[in-house]
């Protein structure tokens, strides 16, 4: 976005069916797809006609075909006992004339999977066309899928849990009368059908409010296309119940669950914090022991260095140094009060918005959006080193003067020198809040230290359905943490710890309390944000590698990486600067000609010319699935 | 007002419209799309709480009267379940190479539930009566629904108070 800002014609292509790659975020059936798509492990034929474009002069980077950023993709549905019933409905669905949205959108997705890579995609749209929403096909469609799913997991030990989403998932069409009978009762069947109000992200973070995202959304008003809430209360996890965390000022008086001598202890090392630098005394001493230690000498009682330590600074007990931890709180408190009680902002409908955002805001200035588009190799000359053209999957040739590639697109044998890290990440719908309140409407936040002193701890993050990311009486728990092991070994004794996966048993005592998990998936994320451009082997100066999201709560990361290829590729142009008054451009011509035209190179010959695509020939940079720029 | 030499809304993003409806003064907030449905690639964030969407297609072209039933069926699937579709045939003065009838574009618009109406940009023909249609359409606002849930919007701008279509 940045470079089509700066007057550069950007064209960006991306396999994938939506916007934002392991930033996206999804319907429900849009994650069902999703999910099914990473558990099928099957590669993609290669084509090799392509080879016949590359001149004797030139070289060739084959780019990957097959995203393998996702691994260990495990998901469970827990299911209610209203089976016998269910299995009734089911038989007597296929008869049923009108289906809900939700069977639909599965088809939808579904055949433009299966969308043969190689065939254009206007007649393969255009061929769906007669098929229109004719009852009966969604419904099969969507009951296959299910049963797919829950046959893939047959081999993990909770079958007898994964038993119900078979009989539950042919339901879906039909659950009127389930609803009528428990209104409260979220049964699969519901979620199936309001599967539109679901925001699913792939990546769960928070925008600190006044973390470098916010700065740039405002400063290049791509603000203007998002609506946010705060998160709105910070939870603790200690001695095995969750509790509120006061942080603000305004918390902390009126904290119920302190004492008096406990609220003027943590105000005083609080607002410590917020100038510890202009204290150097006070912490001097042990400046070579770790923030929890520190924390120890600070008269402060075990809760409130908990809270401090696990959800204020959220910084690790073993290896968090105390300058570390104290620049941690204090960022938290700079953050506080700037848009509400907490630091932190939710994009409305899920972080997924984000790159949308961007992604809008390019095309406002030109860019050029191909979904569904897979790019085949880079092509290299041979004497100047420098990358001059892609082929695509249709075996196009486009030019440019700058790629930049996201990281999953790189194949293997780029990557031999590559360590990548990963991360752990679990997405629960669950039935009610962690911590219920008089508001059911909360965004919280929660750190769950670890069991084992040196393992990560988990964030937890719970949106309520006014997020737009749940359907009502719902509440959508994202868990992330840095991979140790699979996301469902990282994550599941903690999901245990908080919630009831057990319908069963759901009479008995302290379990009734717990929020019980309709339905859960975990998966292991790539995290290739820490990879140095200088590991990659073999890729020309002129080709650029955007990472994945990484493990931070913030998004500094993402917005750093995308300035500073930005800068690398124009040093004298600004970073998203504000646009001007669309009155401006729209009717002044001459104002967007030169610019427009500033850093075109001509064209080179194609082969091969569809129509639409003749008019990116000339696009200066060619940008696959990066989130920010 | 047409110009020949305008090119697509580049450095657009939306503009507004007010239209008085009865009682109630309308105002439109247009998304533009800048282009993003050319090649099917339309973000799904068009359509978040958006009240009405206008499908434009050229009743010169069955084609585009064929991709205009894509985006129907898109809208239908993805896009809010209250939306209040419109359906512009446009370029009626050149009527004399028409390929779509109005009888076809009428008869699709009935199974679907929507607004018809043909139009001219170029001679500013219907355009007005086109948001009328939907103005009329528009249900009545919820207060709850309008009161924002206290979602933030960031930056300097004033906040937008109209409901937006795309």
């Amino acid at each position: 976005a940045a470079c089509a800002r700066s007057g550069q014609r950007v064209l960006h292509v991306d396999s994938k069916n939506y916007y934002g790659g392991n930033w996206a975020s999804f319907s429900f059936s849009g994650l069902l797809s999703w999910i099914k798509e990473n558990q099928q492990k099957t590669d993609i034929d290669e084509c090799e006609d392509w080879k016949k474009l590359i001149l004797e002069t030139e070289e060739v980077i084959s780019l990957s075909r097959k995203d393998k950023t996702i691994q260990h993709v495990e998901d469970f549905c827990f299911g209610d006992q209203d089976s016998a019933e269910d299995v009734e409905e089911a038989g007597a669905l296929p008869k049923l004339p009108v289906f809900g949205a939700p069977g639909a959108e599965g088809v939808a997705q579904e055949s433009e999977k299966e969308c043969p890579p190689v065939e254009s995609a206007l007649p393969e749209a255009e061929s769906r066309e007669p098929d229109k929403a004719t009852g009966t096909e969604p419904a099969t469609a969507t009951e296959g899928h299910d049963a797919e799913i829950t046959s893939e997991n047959e081999s993990s030990p909770s079958t007898a849990l994964d038993k119900p989403t078979l009989e539950l998932g042919k339901t879906e069409a039909a659950p009127s009368e389930i609803s009528a009978q428990e209104p409260k009762k979220i049964t699969y069947s519901q979620i199936v059908r309001e599967g539109r109000r679901f925001n699913i992200d792939l990546v769960s973070k928070l925008l600190y409010s006044r973390g470098l995202l916010i700065d740039l959304l405002i400063k290049s008003n791509v603000s203007r296309y998002a609506e946010f809430k705060n998160a709105t209360r910070i939870l603790a996890f200690r001695e095995g119940k969750v509790e509120q965390v006061p942080c603000s000022r305004a918390d902390v008086f009126n904290s119920r669950q302190l004492t008096m001598v406990e609220k003027r202890m943590l105000m005083k090392f609080l607002t410590f914090c917020l100038d510890y630098e202009q204290h150097p005394a006070e912490y001097q001493d042990y400046k070579n022991s770790t923030f929890a230690q520190f924390l120890r000498t600070r008269k402060l009682t075990p809760s409130l260095q908990h809270f401090i330590l696990h959800s204020i600074a959220m910084v690790s007990e073993t290896d968090c140094s105390t300058l570390e931890g104290l620049q941690a709180t204090k960022k938290f408190l700079q953050c506080l009060g700037r848009y509400g009680n907490t630091p932190f902002l939710f994009p409305l409908y899920g972080q997924g918005e984000i790159p949308q955002c961007f992604c809008r805001m390019c095309a406002v200035f030109g860019g050029i959006y191909c979904l569904r588009h897979s790019v085949q190799c880079l092509v290299v000359d041979k004497e100047s080193g420098r990358c001059k053209a892609i082929v695509d999957h249709f075996g196009q040739r486009i030019s440019a003067n700058y790629f930049i590639v996201e990281d999953s697109y790189l194949s293997e044998s780029v990557c031999t020198k590559v360590c990548y890290r990963q991360i752990s990440r679990a997405v629960l719908i669950t039935d009610q809040s962690l911590l219920n309140t008089d508001s059911e409407q909360q965004v919280s936040i929660l750190t769950v230290p670890p069991v084992d002193p040196g393992k990560p701890a988990v964030c937890v993050i719970e949106l309520c359905s006014s997020t737009m990311t749940c359907m009502k009486d719902t509440y959508l728990v994202h868990l992330t943490c840095p991979s140790t092991k699979t996301a469902r070994e990282d994550l599941e004794p903690v999901v245990q710890k908080l919630f009831n996966l057990n319908p069963e048993k759901e009479a008995e005592n302290e379990e009734l309390e717990k929020p019980r998990v309709l339905w859960a998936v975990y998966f292991n994320m790539r995290d290739s944000s820490g990879v140095e451009k200088s590991s990659y082997d073999g890729l020309p100066s002129n080709v650029y590698v955007c990472s994945g999201p990484d493990s931070a709560l913030g998004n500094d990361c993402a917005v750093k990486q995308a300035e500073t290829i930005f800068q690398e590729m124009f040093p004298a142009e600004e970073f998203c600067p504000a646009p001007p008054n669309p009155e401006d451009i729209i009717y002044d011509e001459d104002e967007i000609v030169p610019e427009e035209s500033g850093f075109s190179n001509s064209p080179e010959t194609k082969p091969e010319s569809a129509t639409e695509e003749s008019s990116s020939g000339d696009s200066a940079a060619v940008k696959k699935d990066d989130n920010e720029e | 007002h047409f110009d020949h030499n305008i090119s697509p809304t580049i450095g657009a993003s939306f503009m507004t419209k007010t239209v008085p409806c009865g009682n109630e003064l309308h105002k439109f907030l247009i998304w533009d799309t800048a282009g993003q449905e050319r090649f099917h690639s339309l973000a799904p964030m068009y359509y978040r709480g958006s009240a009405a969407a206008v499908i434009v297609y050229d009743i010169t072209k069955q084609d585009s009267f064929h991709t205009l039933k894509k985006w129907v069926k898109e809208l239908k699937e993805h896009g809010p379940e209250n939306i209040v579709m419109a359906i512009a045939g446009n370029k009626c003065d050149l009527s004399d190479i028409r390929e779509v009838p109005v009888k076809d574009a009428k008869e699709y618009a009935e199974s679907i539930g929507a607004i018809v109406v043909e139009t001219s940009a170029k001679n500013a023909v219907n355009i007005e009566e086109l948001f009328q249609g939907i103005s009329r359409q528009i249900p009545p606002l919820d207060p709850h629904e309008n009161s924002n849930n206290g979602a933030i919007k960031l930056g300097k701008q004033t906040s937008q108070t109209g409901r937006r279509c795309c």
